[in-house]
């Protein structure tokens, strides 16, 4: 014959497993483990048993009230996951997520920051120089010497005191060589000027990124192999590259150089997009005669310079077909570059 | 310039196609900016006369011509125009013929009549966009003539001559390079040389400006049309023809690239002075407008008067006219610069300034004079004086020219060999004046002033030889960072950062509307001396009326939530100098969509703006209260108790202005004391082992006491556990309390913890109480429980 105390057990499993909710299986806790809980009552007893059943009973008791528990949280767990289920079946899941707005950076940053990676990987460092610069930094130390045809004032801002808006960022040549003697390894990103009606393809300010290479054996080779890679690594391996003699007063040998794409949606077409070249030593001579000193020497050190329009690699790069777009910032434009 | 490609032709064989011959002056540096294809190359189109016209039996609109195509078979042909006459000569589309616009002629019935060709309309050839009826051609066309003949093919270039090239603006410049690249020999026209004499009828009193002068006289002129080779070779350089000597005067300035004048010399008094001009002399000039001139310009004068500005334009009383019968032709050569500055000046640029600006030959003063007299004699009836007057010197030739051979190598980074190096050189019509093994020394022609250095002579080198000869190598060099690295590195720092809150980028221009214009932000600003258009005449002093304008045209396109910030150079008003700032401009609701759990629709408001600007800098910024004329609301942000820049709201006129119905937020500050506060190297701190216990602290307190003063007190409350402090709950309204003084609620949450143990309840308890006490004792603040 069973013990009262399995007797109460077994009834307690039973009704634990018949309870068809948490409350219903609460009830069943109050009932037997409860503080007058029929299980709970037998501890009071304890006391008044006798020596031999003490400990009979109180082994009962332990197996009593730690299968009971187990029981109850066992079943609880059950009932709380049929519940969440229950409750998680209806979920609409078509609903739309919470939404997290994305800032944006403008287009121009994004095309900036791609062509300073490109540089940097090649061992260009940044200078900078400033957007109000003089005479001689715009032009005359640049080998272009007032009434020389291309030193185009008509085009440039000027400001009161003489000083201009500096019309290519060929500026920061000067600045850097001014700066420090060779080797000169830098690229200069900023905003340029021009004194121009404006369209869908001009705009009185524009970005250019400059580059100027200084030092000894520096050679045209040199240039086209900077600039092949710099555009391959923009524009993709497949691009095509070609470099065409030019005129600019302060390179000499002078480059432009197009490219062709199918990426593109160009496809076929050659583009122009850069000016470069051999540093005019001239351009030397007149930063020696600034500096003081023959850091210089065009016997001794040669160099390379190139300018990319960045407006217009943009402009490639997205498809965008208007540059005023740039400056306009209408928030529908700049999210489509988040 | 344009170049006919015909013309071309007649001064040096060309390469076989135009596009060959666009390839090879494009890779010379000779850059092709354009190719227009001239004239009618259609087979079946011949010149035919209408010989008789009859109403078309079936339909009212339309005729029944016969036409007679210079065969024996008179052609019947149904026709729809009416704008001809019997004896009309047009051009006639041959059964076979295909037309530009896709038509192909067949012999067919038109309205149950046979028509066995087509007359043509000009739209119908492809020589005009628009037509009222037949093309009818001149009554002295050929019958039976294939149309082309009447519309010789030509092909026009637009070639980009680049400065330093002058040599290249005449026909026969370009042919000689054409030759030079092609190794072919150009043809000139035969030239012979004058006969000069110098006399007082020609004097120079402006040597530097004016160095070499010739004037040559003509007698017994007609002045009359030009033949028609002479007026298709100028229409076809985008010369509009006029008389046969203004004509000529151009087509020798197309061709040799001398341009020249043409005075009538019944109306010269006296010979030819050469001087500056005075101070503020007036000059009635061709083009009908008196110019007011400086010494700076050069006159060509005569006994009485100035009769032209040198170089630049000719005078209204002794230009060549119909009456014309004696003229003065002025060959000469200008300083270039001299012409630059006075053109410029005058804003008068022509065709001839152009030439002489950028430095004509001066070898071919006389040479140019020559020809033209030739052609006036010929095409005018004109005797020209035995005798040129000249005056001056022609410039000296250029210096010769050395270039070492190692020296061309090492910049190029290719060996190129010395024999084409000279075969090169000599094929730009440079001579070898000495030679050795290492080097050669060069004279230089007189239409190549351009070639002074060894520089210029590599760059010669290179045109000829290839520039895709050259090798491509990949040359580095290891580069440490500079400042401006590190700007640009914390520039992209933070623009990532304030785009990761949600914030999109602007760039506006820096260049703004004049600052007398109403808008906030715009109080002084550094103006342009030569502004181009009222949007850019000033450098923007801030970044904010940049951006407010594009929140306007934001607001204006239906944008209901904007944050966009900028960040970028702003110039002092005073010089200029330039500084870089970031600003930011909110307006509009929290979230910029509906959406099913958007729990605010709340406007953006000063702490939206406030809270991106601490996250995105991390900076330990403050902000103290202060008053702006553009703000409603206002503070400067301070860093260490230096100002470093402003946050606000717009005050209502300015909001209204730029259409906004909600707040405007501002905020604007100097990126180089955000900067300085920043450090790259972020340092580790230990992560806590033991559990914190917090407490909240609720109080009233008078409506002017701000936060920052309660949160002091709690801060320096000098008790060691106590570990953050954070304001959860901010009430204020009439309806806290009654009472006469306005009273605000706030709520704090206190958390405490002891790095090496966990806390005990009644530590934590006493600490607490510390904290209440030193409030109600400090502040007198009323905590509520």
């Amino acid at each position: 014959m069973s013990h009262p105390l399995e007797e109460l057990r077994d009834a307690a499993l039973s009704e634990i497993a018949a309870a068809p909710n948490e409350q219903s299986l609460d009830a069943v806790r109050v009932r037997y483990l409860g503080r007058s809980g029929s299980i709970s009552a037998w501890s009071d007893q304890m006391k008044s048993l006798g020596k031999e059943e003490k400990p009979v009973v109180g082994k009962l008791l332990n197996q009593a009230r730690t299968a009971v528990t187990a029981a109850l949280e066992e079943s609880g767990t059950r009932l709380r996951d049929a519940q969440e289920t229950a409750a998680l079946a209806n979920i609409d899941i078509s609903l739309p997520g919470t939404p997290h707005e994305l800032g944006s950076l403008h287009p121009l940053t994004q095309m900036l920051d791609r062509a300073i990676q490109i540089f940097r990987r090649m061992g260009f460092a940044l200078a900078d120089g400033p957007d109000i610069d003089t005479e001689w930094h715009c032009f005359d130390a640049l080998n272009t010497p007032p009434d020389h045809p291309a030193r185009n004032e008509q085009d440039t801002f000027y400001l009161p005191d003489g000083r201009l808006l500096r019309t290519h960022t060929s500026t920061v040549q000067i600045r850097a060589m001014q700066a420090a003697p060779p080797p000169i390894r830098v690229i200069a990103p900023g905003a340029a000027y021009r004194r121009d009606e404006v369209d869908a393809t001009h705009s009185a300010q524009f970005h250019q990124i400059e580059g100027l290479y200084v030092d000894e054996n520096v050679t045209a080779g040199d240039l086209k192999g900077t600039v092949e890679f710099f555009l391959k690594e923009l524009l993709g391996s497949k691009t095509e590259i070609r470099f065409r003699p030019h005129f600019f007063p302060f390179t000499e040998p002078s480059l432009e150089v197009d490219v062709k794409s199918k990426a593109l949606k160009s496809g076929e077409k050659w583009l122009e997009l850069a000016g470069c070249g051999m540093v005019d030593p001239a351009v030397f001579q007149e930063i020696n005669r600034a500096r003081g000193d023959d850091a210089y020497d065009p016997e001794k050190y040669s160099g390379f310079a190139f300018g990319l329009g960045m407006d217009r690699l943009a402009m490639i790069l997205f498809d965008i077909p208007d540059i005023r777009l740039f400056a306009q910032n209408d928030l529908r434009f700049l999210r489509q570059f988040a | 310039m344009k170049f006919s490609v015909n013309w071309l032709r007649e001064l040096v064989d060309l390469p076989a196609s135009v596009d060959d011959l666009a390839h090879l002056l494009t890779f010379a540096g000779v850059e092709i900016e354009g190719i227009e294809r001239r004239g009618l190359n259609l087979d079946h189109v011949v010149v035919g006369q209408i010989n008789a016209s009859s109403q078309h039996p079936n339909a009212d609109r339309l005729s029944v011509c016969e036409v007679d195509d210079g065969t024996n078979h008179k052609r019947q042909i149904v026709c729809g125009a009416k704008n001809y006459k019997v004896g009309d000569k047009i051009p006639v589309a041959l059964p076979g013929a295909a037309l530009p616009n896709g038509l192909k002629i067949k012999v067919s019935k038109l309205r149950g009549v046979e028509s066995q060709g087509m007359l043509c309309s000009p739209v119908e050839l492809g020589v005009s966009e628009e037509s009222d009826g037949l093309l009818i051609l001149a009554p002295d066309a050929e019958i039976g003539a294939p149309i082309g003949s009447l519309f010789p093919p030509d092909t026009i270039l637009d070639v980009e001559i680049t400065p330093n090239r002058s040599d290249l603006l005449s026909y026969v410049g370009l042919a000689r390079e054409i030759g030079a690249l092609t190794n072919k020999t150009a043809r000139r026209p035969e030239i012979a040389s004058p006969a000069v004499v110098r006399n007082e009828s020609v004097q120079i009193a402006a040597p530097r400006e004016c160095p070499f002068y010739s004037a040559l006289r003509i007698e017994n002129i007609t002045v009359g049309p030009s033949p028609e080779w002479l007026r298709t070779k100028l229409e076809s350089a985008g010369i509009r023809a006029i008389n046969n000597i203004v004509d000529i005067a151009n087509f020798v300035m197309l061709e040799l690239g001398q341009p020249l004048h043409t005075f009538d010399a019944d109306k010269l008094q006296g010979g030819i002075h050469v001087r500056l001009a005075a101070k503020d002399e007036k000059f009635l000039a061709l083009d009908g407008r008196t110019y007011s001139l400086t010494p700076d310009n050069l006159m060509i004068a005569d006994a009485a008067r100035a009769v032209a500005i040198g170089g630049v334009m000719g005078g209204e009383d002794t230009g060549v006219t119909d009456a014309t019968r004696n003229v003065l032709l002025e060959s000469a050569y200008f300083l270039p610069s001299s012409i630059r500055r006075t053109a410029r000046m005058l804003n008068l640029p022509s065709d001839a300034s152009y030439r002489f600006e950028r430095g004509v030959d001066p070898g071919m003063t006389l040479g140019a004079s020559a020809r033209a007299a030739q052609l006036i004699a010929e095409l005018a009836g004109g005797k020209p004086a035995t005798e040129t007057v000249v005056a001056g010197e022609p410039p000296s030739a250029p210096a010769d020219v050395t270039i070492r051979y190692r020296r061309c190598d090492q910049l190029l980074g290719v060996s190129v060999p010395h024999a084409e190096i000279e075969r090169g050189l000599e094929g730009l019509g440079l001579t070898p004046v000495a030679k050795s093994a290492d080097a050669s020394t060069w004279k230089i022609p007189s239409y190549r002033s351009d070639l002074t250095r060894e520089a210029d002579l590599i760059e010669e080198v290179v045109r000829v030889h290839g520039i895709d000869k050259i090798p491509a190598t990949m040359r580095s060099r290891f580069t440490p960072v500079s400042a401006a690295d590190r700007d640009y590195d914390f520039e992209t720092h933070l623009k990532e950062r304030l785009s990761a809150l949600g914030i999109s980028e602007a760039r506006t221009s820096t260049l703004i509307p004049r600052s007398s214009n109403s808008g906030a932000f715009r109080a002084a600003a550094h103006e342009l001396r030569n502004p181009l258009s009222e949007d850019h005449v000033a450098l923007r002093p801030s970044l904010l009326p940049g951006l407010l304008a594009t929140l306007a045209r934001n607001l204006r396109l239906g944008a209901a939530s904007i944050r966009l910030f900028e960040l970028g150079r702003i110039f002092a008003p005073q010089d200029g100098s330039e500084e870089r700032r970031l600003a930011l401009v909110f307006c509009g609701t929290v979230n910029a969509e509906p959406h099913w759990r958007a729990n605010s629709k709340r406007a953006l408001d000063l702490f939206d703006i406030k809270g991106a600007l601490e996250a995105a800098t991390g900076a330990p910024l403050s902000f103290r209260r202060a008053n702006n004329d553009d703000l409603a609301l206002a503070a400067t942000i301070e860093i260490e108790g230096k100002s470093i820049g402003t946050i606000g709201q717009l005050n209502g006129k300015h909001a209204a202005e730029i259409g906004a119905n909600a707040p405007v937020l501002i905020a604007e500050i100097q990126v180089s004391a955000l900067q300085k506060a920043h450090t790259l190297r972020a340092a580790f701190s230990e992560l806590d082992k033991f559990p914190a216990v917090t407490r909240d602290i609720a109080m009233l307190v008078p409506d002017e006491l701000t936060h920052a003063e309660i949160f002091k007190v709690l801060q320096d409350s000098d008790e060691p556990l106590l570990e953050r402090v954070e304001l959860f709950d901010l009430f204020s309204g009439k309806d806290t309390e009654t009472g006469d003084v306005a009273r605000k609620s706030l709520a704090y949450t206190l958390t405490y913890r002891d790095k090496n143990r966990t806390l005990t309840n009644d530590e934590v308890t006493v600490a607490h109480a510390k904290i209440r006490e030193r409030l109600q004792r400090e502040l007198r603040v009323e905590l509520r429980e």
